[in-house]
Order: structure tokens, then C-alpha cells, then sequence
């Protein structure tokens, strides 16, 4: 049956060789920890990948209570951790999903740069590589705000007062950071935009061209 | 070469020319939303009662508790402030914020009884003198802000800082 | 019909009216023995393999996430002035460097442009590292330069950590229930509120810039409180009261005094 359905769209598509292309690829045995242990290391970039998609999930679903809003951020997050059921676990994939991928991340980066991987003709994969770093350390920074405790609050305004630190440009990048003239009600609803829209948006595309790149030039040969 | 453009080149940059408008037109209007917060006047406070009258106002600063009605976009909110409030040298009436510019502490007028008639911060012995210039050589580097003052019917009235 | 380069003529077959080619044969899946030496197909082999080692992942993270509940403070209070500002712990290196002093105040800028620089160097590092040697130990300078940062943010990350438990740590328990100063009548309370320590404690004993002393014979030794007031603690610096050692002394006796509910 399932069978049937998939010839017939095939028919008309012509969908096989899309996904054939990615299956049949070869996958060089330096790489493949079956036969040489030590290429673990190969695997951080993969699991960097699977943690995005449960950031991605469970991002989706605290939404479904979360509240942006400096009155009621803070309740709602205790209320989907405390009342809901399974919130803690929901939230805790979440939060700890933060870490991990940082983790993986950071290992994925310096298993590039010691396998001397970044270097011609990969520099462009390397370079969006660390945009993707870069974007998921925003990500984390605007993310620690948006439960509005203490310690997310005074965070924030250390990172602001950071910012405006900064010569010449820092009070006008630091001003739009805040939306208003205090960490307040306008910061909270910022830092959730740019956490669940624009970071997202640009980490979506930046891992796209990261993975057509890799496909195109196949993985770097072995040492 | 003629530098004629041909009619491929010119229905590209025709096409280039439309994308750029449509981008344009798309995200003047987004931009300018999301950038406001730095191009608004700060609508910031106007002037409000500070509690005390004209007469009351002496050389020596007082410090003064009022209540501030802010507003962060759509919330409002009462803010409390305090403010060292004086008469200087040419008797115009002066209104200090005691907040360090260090790192935001609170400074006390004659705080310390070594240096007499300057403002201290207790939290790395910030300086500032009465004018509320910070005293070189003490971690500030700016002075204390002032608040704008007026006289309205014989009551001191507090305003915004003054900017620079 | 379409035209080949060579000009001649292909019949090509379409499904329908549309540009997708009709199947002239199915598609033919690779055969293992293709793939030279040990090299080997995506999907299915190599991809469950990479599942493998996802699954495992997966259970220590569930288990990560089971046996720890992320915390939840209380709401954001911009009037607490007593709160340690601490950044999640991927940050604390950056944070930790704009503690020092050559790195902050008037070389604030150091603080800005030394990670500045880091960050740029790592985006650019194929520019930066261009031979085409890979092997670590074939490019010394690259690979210092990694490491010495590797260490330098270790180093950076544990100190700030270090620093943050132990102000958290010196940092006086939950406020007591009750609020009431004991024996505001003595010789200490007027030591106390006639010194700079009530500026910062508050009148009350409440804490305004310093934390609240509330308690503080609870949890705090004659000896201890005598140190901090004459060596300073935290924001404090030393030497803040300026009396006479036995009016210190009667200070401190007061102070441990306070042992409210």
C-alpha cells in the first residue's frame, strides 16, 4: 500500500533520485567509528544536528504556554514547569538542550580545527560553520531573559550595560537590544522575537547551506 | 568595445532593479519599526512634585524621596527616586542623582567623615564634589547626573536628567 | 523532443504534459560491492550506526533532564540591589575578563576587543592558517594558538565560577521573619548608625547597597565580623568604620546581638 503510494507520486515527480542522491552517498571509512574507534569524533556534528531538532520541538511546544510579557513570563513558565504535566521534562530538554548543544558544538568546532578540516577548499563551509556558532551563542543569550527571574533579569542588564560599553556604536546597539529605556516590557518582548523568529530563521538557512556544502564537497579525507 | 547594454542586460538589471524595490518597500517600514526605540525623543518624565518648597531648599544638599509615574512602552509604573537637592554658589538650585557613575551604587552627601562636603560612594570610595563632579584619581569617571529643576508656584519641581 | 549539444535528435519521454521525464527504467540502488575498500552507503548502513551513537546520547540526555528540574527564580525585581548577576555558564569567560582591571574602567576596551579579535580570528582561521598542511603537530602556530585559548577560557570560566560560589556562599542566608533590631538603645546601634555602615545596611538593619544584617548573629562568629568590618568583604572595602578598636569591639558585640527569627 505504502508501496503503491510512493510509485505513484514517483510517476509524477520523479522524487527518487532527490533522496537517493543523500542515501547512496559514500561514507569513507575514516570517518565511520565501526572500524576505527577514535572516529567518534566524526559524530559531534550529527549530534549538534539532532539537539538543534530537539531545541527546535520543544521550543515549539513551551510556546504553547509561554507568555512574553514582564507580568506574566515568569508565572507562565512556573505554571508549564509546575502544573502541566511533563512540563519539567519539557522545559528541562529545553534548557539543558542550551548546554548541550553548546557542548557539541564547541566539540564539533574543535574537531574541525585540529583535523585541520577548515582549510582549502572547505573555508566557506568553515566560515558559515562559525556563524552558526555565533548565532547559537544569540540564541542562548536571548533565551536565559525570557523566564524573567532575578538572575535572568540582572544577566541581561549586565549584558546590555556590556554593550553600551562598546565605543561609538554601543548605546544605539544596546538601546535597540532594550526596545526601550529600561530592561522592561519592551526588552522581553524583543529578546522572544529575535529567540523564536529571527535566530531560528537565520539558523534554518545557515545550516541548510552547511549541509548542501558538505554534500557537494564530500567530508575531508583522512590524515 | 561599444558600451551598448544589450537587451539581456537590460531586462537583468530591470529585474534587479524591481527586486531592490521590492525589498525596499518590504522592509523600510519593518526596519524603521524595529529601530524606533532609538530614534524616539525620549518621551522620558516631565516635571513632578519634588515635596518640598522653594524656602526649604538650603546650600547644604537634602536628600529627597518622590515618586516618578514611568512608562516602558505600554506599561506604566510607579518609579521611586531620590535626589540630593541644593542651592550652589550662585544659588541656583541643583538637583543631583546619587547614583555612582561607577557601578551604580548609592552615594551619601558628608558619607565619609574624612572628606568633608564631597559626595562618597561606599562601594569602592567613589568621590564627587558637592557640584557633583567626580573627584580625579576615584574610580568615576563622570559626574553624578543632574535633574533638570523649576520653581512653580514657590514648590521645587524635579525633571529629566540634564543631558550633556 | 529535445535538442542534444551534438545536434542530434533524442526522443525523451515526459509524464503527461508536464517537465518531469517518464522512467524509462527503475531506479537502480548501488550495490555494497561499489563502494571501494571499506567505504560504505549513507543510508542505511552508515546512518545506523550514527543512531546508535544517537540513542546513547539520548538516554544519558533524558537522563540529564530527569534528574535535574531547570530552576525557576522568582519574578525579576529591578529593586533588588543585594542580586548577583551571573550570565549562563557558556558566557562566564567573557564576563570573567571584564573583571580585570586591565580590563576594564578606562581599558575597558581590552575587555571588548580581546574576545573581539578571538572571535574574528576563529572566522577567518582559513585565512589566517593557510598552508595545506592539516596534521596539528605540522602547524605549530595554529595550533598554539588553540590551545592556549582552550586553556585561557578554561581557566577563565572556572575562575569566574569559582568567585560567583564564593560570594554566593558569604552572602547572608534568607532574610529572618522577624524584622525588629535588637537593642536599638545601645551604646552600638548609635556606633553603628553614626559610622558609614548605615548607609549601606540600612537604618533598620535592612540592607540598601550591602546586604541585610538582619540574623547576622545566627550565622556570623565575633571573629568573622570583626575581619569584614576591618578587612572589608565583597563591595565592601576595609576600613569603612573608622572608631577607635573598642568602639569596634562594642560594634561587633551589638551586632552579635542580632539574632532574629
Amino acid at each position: 500500500m505504502l508501496r503503491a503510494i510512493y510509485d505513484w507520486v514517483d510517476e509524477r515527480l520523479d522524487i527518487t533520485p532527490i533522496w537517493r542522491d543523500v542515501a547512496d552517498h559514500e561514507v569513507p571509512e575514516h570517518v565511520n567509528p565501526a572500524h576505527h574507534f577514535s572516529a567518534f569524533i566524526y559524530c559531534f556534528g550529527g549530534l549538534t544536528f539532532f539537539v538543534v531538532l530537539i531545541q527546535i520541538l520543544s521550543g515549539m511546544f513551551l510556546a504553547m504556554y509561554y507568555v512574553p510579557d514582564i507580568i506574566n513570563a515568569n508565572e507562565s513558565v512556573k505554571y508549564l514547569q509546575d502544573e502541566v504535566a511533563m512540563g519539567a521534562i519539557v522545559r528541562g530538554m529545553h534548557h539543558w538542550g542550551a548546554s548541550v548543544a553548546i557542548v557539541m558544538l564547541f566539540l564539533h568546532t574543535m574537531r574541525v580545527f585540529f583535523t585541520g578540516s577548515y582549510k582549502n577548499p572547505r573555508e566557506l563551509n568553515w566560515v558559515v560553520g562559525v556563524l552558526i556558532f555565533f548565532v547559537m551563542l544569540g540564541l542562548g543569550l536571548t533565551g536565559y531573559l525570557l523566564p524573567w527571574d532575578n538572575k535572568a533579569y540582572f544577566a541581561t542588564k549586565v549584558t546590555i550595560e556590556i554593550v553600551n560599553s562598546v565605543p561609538f556604536i554601543g548605546e544605539y546597539i544596546g538601546l535597540l537590544l532594550q526596545g526601550g529605556d529600561i530592561v522592561g516590557a519592551q526588552t522581553i518582548a524583543r529578546f522572544f522575537a529575535i529567540h523564536v523568529f529571527f535566530l531560528p530563521a537565520a539558523l534554518l538557512g545557515l545550516l541548510g547551506a552547511h549541509f548542501i556544502i558538505i554534500r557537494r564537497q564530500g567530508i575531508s579525507g583522512p590524515l | 568595445m561599444s558600451k551598448k547594454v544589450s537587451r539581456r542586460q537590460f531586462l537583468t538589471y530591470t529585474l534587479g532593479g524591481t527586486a531592490g524595490f521590492f525589498a525596499s518597500t518590504m522592509l523600510f517600514p519593518m526596519v524603521r519599526f524595529a529601530i524606533d526605540p532609538v530614534l524616539k525623543e525620549g518621551g522620558g518624565v516631565g516635571f513632578v512634585e519634588a515635596g518640598l518648597s522653594e524656602k526649604d531648599v538650603t546650600d547644604t544638599p537634602q536628600l529627597i524621596h518622590y515618586d516618578v509615574e514611568a512608562v516602558d512602552g505600554w506599561y506604566e509604573f510607579i518609579e521611586k527616586r531620590t535626589a540630593y537637592v541644593f542651592k550652589n554658589d550662585k544659588g541656583k538650585i541643583v538637583a543631583l542623582s546619587p547614583t555612582c557613575k561607577h557601578l551604580g551604587c548609592t552615594v551619601n552627601y558628608n558619607g565619609n567623615p574624612k572628606f568633608k562636603n564631597e559626595f562618597f560612594c561606599p562601594c569602592h570610595f567613589g568621590r564627587y564634589f558637592k557640584d557633583g563632579t567626580n573627584v580625579p584619581g576615584t574610580p568615576p569617571l563622570k559626574p553624578l547626573d543632574e535633574y533638570e529643576t523649576k520653581i512653580e508656584n514657590g514648590r521645587l519641581l524635579i525633571g529629566p536628567v540634564v543631558k550633556a | 523532443m529535445s535538442h542534444k549539444h551534438d545536434g542530434k535528435m533524442e526522443q525523451v519521454h515526459y509524464v503527461g504534459d508536464s517537465r518531469v521525464r517518464a522512467k524509462k527504467d527503475k531506479f537502480r540502488t548501488p550495490d555494497y560491492a561499489e563502494f571501494p575498500g571499506n567505504n560504505e552507503a549513507f543510508l542505511p548502513d552508515f546512518l545506523l550506526k550514527e543512531w546508535m551513537v544517537g540513542a546513547v546520547f539520548l538516554v544519558a540526555f533524558m537522563t540529564l533532564v530527569m534528574a535535574h528540574v531547570p530552576a525557576i527564580g522568582e519574578v525579576a525585581d529591578p529593586t533588588n540591589s543585594s542580586f548577583l548577576p551571573v550570565p549562563d555558564w557558556y558566557f562566564l569567560f567573557l564576563y570573567q575578563i571584564l573583571k580585570y582591571k586591565w580590563a576594564s574602567g578606562d581599558f575597558n576596551l581590552v575587555g571588548l576587543l580581546l574576545p573581539g579579535f578571538a572571535f574574528g580570528a576563529l572566522l577567518l582561521a582559513p585565512w589566517l592558517d593557510r598552508s595545506n598542511e592539516r596534521r596539528v603537530l605540522k602547524r605549530p602556530i595554529a595550533s598554539s594558538i588553540m590551545i592556549l585559548s582552550l586553556i585561557s577560557i578554561i581557566y577563565l570560566t572556572w575562575a569566574a565560577e569559582a568567585e560567583h560560589i564564593e560570594q554566593l556562599e558569604s552572602a547572608p542566608p534568607e532574610a529572618p521573619e522577624t524584622t525588629d533590631v535588637v537593642a536599638v538603645e545601645d551604646e552600638g546601634y548609635k556606633l553603628y548608625s553614626e559610622s558609614a555602615c548605615i548607609t549601606c545596611h540600612g537604618e533598620n538593619l535592612e540592607g540598601k547597597n550591602g546586604p541585610s544584617l538582619l540574623g547576622v548573629g545566627n550565622y556570623r562568629t565575633a571573629e568573622e565580623i570583626d575581619r569584614y568590618i576591618v578587612e572589608g568583604k565583597n563591595g565592601m572595602p576595609a576600613g569603612m568604620f573608622q572608631g577607635t578598636p573598642e568602639q569596634r569591639e562594642v560594634l561587633v558585640e551589638w551586632l552579635l546581638k542580632q539574632q532574629q527569627k
